[in-house]
């Protein structure tokens, strides 16, 4: 256990660039790593790896391990994980993070398995026990209901993944030094065996869900496909993205991509609106990142009101056009 | 003379008669054998238990004409001209058997005609004749020109319409002119008589008048066997299955079902198709009905009646009876065959209908779902069609079978199926042994000497904020009431009932086999309930499985202990009361003079009877369901029909005793805006608000 | 094909959120009275899709559960819903396990049982969604493994999955035997019916001890836990909600006002 030292991050490129969690991640290794007194290393794969390697040490990383393979340019599960097991075996990181994101989170359980570390997902903070100096990671259990925090006592590395926007970006310093290092191991393309046949974007019409300043989410609450869509003129008004719930995204009123919760997107939006839905924890979940909840709820007992800013406690179908048609005037569209 | 035996061009009128007879009957039989055999391809079911309850429930819904009698009303008289007409039209069958056969086919002429019994007999069919006619015209009138919605313009009733008046202008016809011909123009029959002698004053020659006669006489009776071979072949054939229908209804429970027996579900393991799991193809009903289907005069009372067709969905139960009765006869013929040849160990003819499948081409999915079973169809049957055990028969396949149901019904079944009951999951708010908390009740179990009465409150009543404050009333009611009983908390489970009127058999066969098992467990004697469908699923569809206690309603109990002086009602209740009958409560278990008992012991409480009330009470658009299951799109919600009735009659406070009407109720009063007007209330409330304090 | 679909049986997370307790001294859930344990509802979308395999391709279901011997119930579910047979792992010793040791018992599970095609779970537990039992498995069984499953078909001698992303869908093959993790827009699990569900009832469910499949002791001693939980708190969460009163038209108007201001 002691001969694993450092912090590695395992970095994701997305559009030729370093993915904004990414960015996030080396400001919260950099603070771990100060910590403990120990570097901050990150790991790129992809033929890009070695172009990004001057952002990525400006964004606060010592060691930089490119690992230019082409094969690494799409994410496969078997490459991504060799890649990062055969480099782990070798610098012996005391601490792992990843995104928590679609190849975080197939990565790094698999990663955990092969290494036999401790892995935490999703956590919403990290830190260093000043007592034990074991990475004490805190994160939402029962669907949100509850926080624990988590340490590994022997297992090593620790490795934790964190949503996109749990933190904030690193700083960038420019003046920074630190050193690229290529990986020399080769993918072994004969452990390759799961292949991608085809990847199908989904058609988003308008702002990511991810990314939208406003969201309009329903649940069960507006019930039929046909009312559900109505929900999408509220956020056009202010160019926001409609979201649903497990039950809406069950019923198929809307996309399972646009599903917002503990099994989806988590969100935080500037405002939030929840139609229709009760706010049951797994849901709520992915929202209590927002600035403002509002809801719109017919029953006054419904959970959604006890996370809400702001509330009404009616009918959507009696609540819902004359809000549409005021902020539709105020806002002048 | 008599015109049979008389001679036609050289053939003696006998042989024309019993020609004409023999093949008539021929054909008669040949169709009513074909009927017959189609109904036997029904599954097996015992209806020929209790038989002298049966008959007598024949003659009382025939002979006094109980069955179109029942549903008169000042807006809908045509019960009475049915009554008529079946009296008239009766006077005249038995003068068929008489006087045409007996007296001219059998030659018994002598002994018959020619006495008092002639003329006395002739005179009554002079009024029922005249009366028949009036009814006739009055029916066409009726059907043709004032077109009341429940009746169609069909060309079968037409052709009917127009053979029963054209035999009773035939008989005005024979008689008139054969009293003309034999000179009795005057006394008795007195219309005939009438007839004739104007016929007489004509100057027509007495050999003309005769010839008419007869020739009349034999139109008539030519009719007269038409009508015989035509009644089996149209919506008539209701004259001959009604009866039977009345004979074989169910005695007990107003829907029946029967579990389905382990060995059964081992059949249907191995592959026996003997055996179905409701009803996907037409011999998968019970022959009682395939039966019905005959029976359905498409009179069109229970389409007017349907809460889903008032609503505006496309759910008619007549089009539904009639739709599946075309299909019987469309594929009868293909199934006898099949039968046959499977009889005969010829080729492996499967006896699949060709084409159409019943659910979905003849019974489209949205109608299956939309009932509500209310039972207002069945109540205003003139027939005693079993419409919705048919409708649940369907469902049953679609959740048993295919598991194919609207997500809603799925989400609620599955619910029950892992989670005990169907208010489960994100919508309740509370634990099920939630309301017992601080009411110091005895909890089976946990008390030592545990009582033989038990209050079974029900999923809705435990679970669900509004309606606990219900069975809060309650307990402090009997309580005070000095009732001794015990309640199960926690541990009480679902009665089942949502599951058994969604289709999904198996659940309420688990559940009630568990639930019969505690109670014998705790040695239950008695159980009050809250809720109706409780009540019906407890009181009437348990002992199949093996229940042996008592069930009453609350109301029921509060009625006689009110009677007995055991509970007072002293604070006065200012009030305008309205009641809403529960449907379970009143049509299913004709429990609804209690509640009004209740009512009128409460001090300056005004009463108001609504105008669909008792066993015409109108559904609130829960049961079948519905709570769980999405209403459909149609021009307005159940619940909104019925709460446009409630304000109409101006009441402050409509009182209802069933959990979720009361939830319907209460969500109607909220969408149509009238909060501040109008409340809504469980009946116990109201009890225990004129229960001097204590 | 023979499909082996791993399940936990977890309290059920329905319940209202007003009535969920923990423990932190033993930081655990104090389980809600009368509310009995539920599948896990990933792990039942599994199942939905192993059923589905089943109805296309033909095959045997198994299912495993390391968990009380409660857990036979969620089994004979299971066995309601289409599978065939089932066992339940319980044992003192595989209380209160991490994700490797968890993962551990049911490779010892798997192992005993022999051939298989592939191995199917839920994404995450819906109590603690640690989120990795099945990739570790995946890993200690030395097979392929893809993730966040919303649809799963036989191809030949490979699975084809189709697996939702970020934006949008990938599809993924590999050579079976494999393992697939199954996130719930898979599609609503099957009403257990028909004959089944009856037939389920009766089915005994052989429960295997430690010894009987073989497990190490220091695989499972909690001294090597790779994660342990060192609190475990309720969040007191209670925003003042600014409830906007009057007529559903008012209302509307005033929150519009108040929105138009924020942006």
């Amino acid at each position: 256990m002691d001969n694993y030292k450092g912090v590695l991050v395992c970095g994701e490129i997305s559009d030729g660039q370093l993915a904004p969690v990414t960015i996030e991640l080396l400001g919260v290794g950099r603070k771990l790593a100060n910590e403990l007194g120990e570097e901050l290393s990150i790991l790129l794969m992809g033929s890009k790896a070695g172009s990004l390697s001057k952002d990525a040490i400006a964004y606060g990383a010592d060691n930089v391990y490119t690992a230019e393979d082409s094969i690494l340019d799409a994410y496969n599960s078997d490459a991504y994980t060799q890649t990062a097991a055969n480099l782990c075996k070798k610098i012996l990181p005391s601490i792992m993070l990843f995104g928590h994101t679609d190849i975080g989170c197939d990565m790094s359980p698999r990663l955990n398995g092969r290494l036999g570390g401790g892995l935490s997902m999703e956590c919403s903070a990290l830190a260093i026990d000043p007592a034990t100096k074991m990475l004490v990671a805190t994160r939402p259990v029962f669907g949100g209901n509850a926080i624990a925090t988590m340490v590994s006592k022997s297992a090593r590395p620790q490795m934790a993944t964190m949503r996109a926007k749990v933190a904030p970006p690193a700083e960038r310093d420019d003046a920074r030094q630190g050193k690229a290092i290529p990986v020399e191991d080769k993918v072994d393309p004969s452990a390759l065996k799961v292949k991608l046949v085809e990847k199908i974007k989904e058609e988003v019409t308008g702002v990511k869900l991810e990314d939208a300043e406003v969201v309009v989410a329903g649940g069960r609450g507006m019930g039929n496909a046909a009312d559900f869509a109505k929900l999408r003129e509220l956020a056009d008004i202010f160019g926001g993205a409609v979201g649903g719930t497990r039950v809406a995204c069950d019923e198929g009123w809307a996309a399972a991509t646009l599903q917002v919760g503990q099994s989806g997107k988590v969100v935080s939006p500037k405002i939030y609106i929840a139609v229709g839905l009760s706010g049951a924890m797994a849901h709520i979940a992915g929202c209590l990142g927002s600035k403002q909840i509002v809801a719109i709820n017919k029953d006054k007992e419904a959970n959604i009101f006890n996370v809400a800013h702001l509330g009404i406690v009616g009918d959507w179908k009696e609540v819902l056009p004359p809000l549409t048609a005021k902020l539709k005037e105020l806002k002048g569209k | 003379m008599s015109p049979v035996s008389a001679t036609y061009w050289g053939i003696p009128g006998y042989a024309i008669f019993w020609v004409m007879f023999f093949i008539a009957m021929g054909l008669f039989a040949q169709r009513a054998y074909f009927l017959f055999r189609v109904m036997c391809l029904g599954k097996q079911e015992n209806r020929f238990d209790n038989i002298g309850q049966r008959i007598k429930n024949m003659f009382v819904e025939v002979i006094p004409q109980r069955c179109t009698l029942k549903s008169v009303t000042l807006k809908d008289l045509a019960g009475l001209g049915h009554a008529f007409m079946f009296w008239g039209f009766s006077c005249f069958l038995i003068s068929y058997i008489v006087f045409i056969g007996l007296a001219e086919g059998l030659g018994l002429y002598p002994y018959i005609m020619g006495g008092t019994f002639e003329t006395v007999y002739f005179s009554i069919l002079d009024i029922a004749g005249l009366f028949v006619i009036i009814a006739i015209v009055w029916a066409a009138i009726r059907r043709y020109i004032v077109r009341p919605e429940r009746l169609e313009m069909s060309l079968e009733a037409g052709i009917i319409m127009i053979m029963v008046f054209s035999l009773m202008a035939l008989h005005f016809i024979i008689e008139g002119f054969g009293l003309a011909a034999s000179g009795e123009t005057s006394g008795w029959p007195l219309l005939s008589t009438a007839i004739a002698g104007y016929l007489a004053d004509t100057g027509i020659s007495k050999d003309t008048l005769l010839a008419v006669s007869h020739v009349a006489w034999w139109l008539h009776y030519a009719l007269i066997l038409g009508f015989a071979v035509y009644i089996p072949r149209s919506k008539h054939l209701h004259v001959l299955a009604s009866a039977f229908n009345v004979f074989f209804r169910p005695l007990g429970s107003k829907v029946v079902f029967e579990p389905i027996p382990m060995e059964a579900l081992e059949a249907l393991e191995s592959g026996d198709e003997s055996v179905s799991l409701g009803a996907s193809k037409i011999q998968d009903f019970k022959w009682k009905d395939l039966l019905d289907l005959y029976a359905c005069a498409v009179c069109g009372r229970c389409h007017i009646n349907c809460p889903a067709h008032v609503s505006g969905k496309t759910l008619s139960p007549k089009e539904v009876i009639h739709d599946l009765k075309e299909h019987m006869l469309e594929v009868g013929p293909g199934l006898l065959a099949a039968k046959n040849a499977q009889a005969s160990a010829d080729a492996e003819a499967p006896a699949e209908s060709q084409g159409k499948s019943m659910i979905g081409d003849v019974v489209d999915e949205d109608k299956i779902w939309a009932c509500t079973t209310c039972g207002a169809c069945q109540e205003v049957c003139p027939v005693g069609i079993e419409h919705i055990r048919k409708i649940i028969q369907m469902r049953q396949y679609l959740v048993l079978v295919e598991n194919r149901m609207p997500e809603s019904a799925q989400l609620m079944l599955r619910n029950m199926q892992t989670r005990g009951n169907p208010w489960a999951g994100a919508q309740s708010l509370r634990l099920r042994g939630d309301w017992t908390n601080d009411m110091g009740l005895k909890i089976l179990g946990e008390c030592e000497e545990n009582p033989s009465t038990l209050f079974w409150v029900g999923c809705t009543g435990a679970l669900i904020d509004r309606n606990v404050l219900a069975t809060l009333s309650l307990t402090k009611v009997l309580k005070a009431a000095g009732v001794d009983f015990c309640v199960l908390g926690e541990a009480e489970a679902c009665c089942g009932d949502p599951a058994r009127r969604a289709g999904y058999e198996f659940q309420f066969q688990l559940s009630a086999e568990e639930n019969i098992e505690t109670l014998k467990n705790y040695n239950i004697k008695e159980v009050i309930t809250s809720c109706p469908h409780c009540y019906n699923a407890l009181k009437n569809e348990y002992p199949a499985y093996g229940a042996e206690f008592k069930v009453i309603h609350y109301t029921e109990l509060l009625a006689d202990l009110i009677k007995q002086g055991k509970l007072k009602l002293t604070n006065d209740v200012d009030s305008t009361i309205a009641y809403h009958d529960p449907c379970y409560l009143s049509r299913y278990n004709e429990i609804y003079q209690e509640p009004r008992e209740i009512i009128k012991n409460m001090p300056k409480a005004r009463f108001k009877e609504m105008e669909r009330s008792k066993t015409t009470t109108f559904c609130c658009g829960g049961g079948g369901g519905h709570m769980w299951i999405e209403e459909q799109h149609g021009t307005t919600k159940i619940n909104h029909v019925r709460m446009d009735e409630v304000i109409k009659t101006g009441v402050d406070t409509v009182v209802t005793s069933c959990p979720y009407c009361l939830q319907m109720l209460e969500e109607g009063i909220e969408q149509k805006g009238v909060k501040d007007s109008l409340k809504a209330k469980d009946l116990i409330e109201v009890v225990e608000a004129a229960m001097k304090q204590s | 094909m023979n499909i082996i679909v791993c399940v936990k049986q977890v309290l059920d997370p329905e319940i209202p959120p007003a009535k969920f307790k923990i423990d932190p001294e033993t930081k655990q859930v104090v389980p809600p009275a009368g509310v009995p344990p539920v599948i896990s509802v990933y792990d039942e979308r599994a199942l939905e899709g192993a059923c589905r395999l089943k109805d296309k391709n033909k095959g045997k279901i198994t299912v495993l559960s390391v968990g009380s011997e409660k857990a036979a119930d969620v089994i004979k579910n299971a066995i309601a819903m289409g599978a065939d047979d089932g066992y339940v792992l319980s044992d003192p010793a595989f209380e209160n396990l991490d994700s490797f040791g968890t993962a551990y018992v049911l490779s010892k599970a798997i192992q005993k049982i022999g051939a298989y095609d592939l191995i199917l779970c839920g994404r995450q537990a819906a109590d603690w969604g640690a989120g990795q039992v099945g990739s570790i498995l995946a890993e200690i069984l030395g097979i392929p493994v893809i993730t966040l499953a919303c649809d799963i078909e036989a191809a030949g001698t490979n699975v084809r999955v189709k697996r939702i992303v970020n934006d949008g869908y990938e599809i993924l093959e590999a050579p079976m035997p494999s393992l697939v993790t199954v996130s719930s827009e898979i599609g609503l699990p099957r009403l257990p019916a028909g004959v089944r569900l009856m037939m389920a009832r009766k089915k005994v469910i052989p429960i295997w001890k430690a010894a009987d499949i073989g497990a190490e002791a220091a695989q499972v001693d909690k001294g090597n836990a790779h994660t342990e939980i060192t609190t475990l708190t309720v969040p007191v969460r209670k925003t003042e909600c600014e409830i906007i009163g009057g007529a559903p038209g008012e209302a509307a108007v005033a929150l519009a006002s108040k929105l138009a201001n924020l942006i």
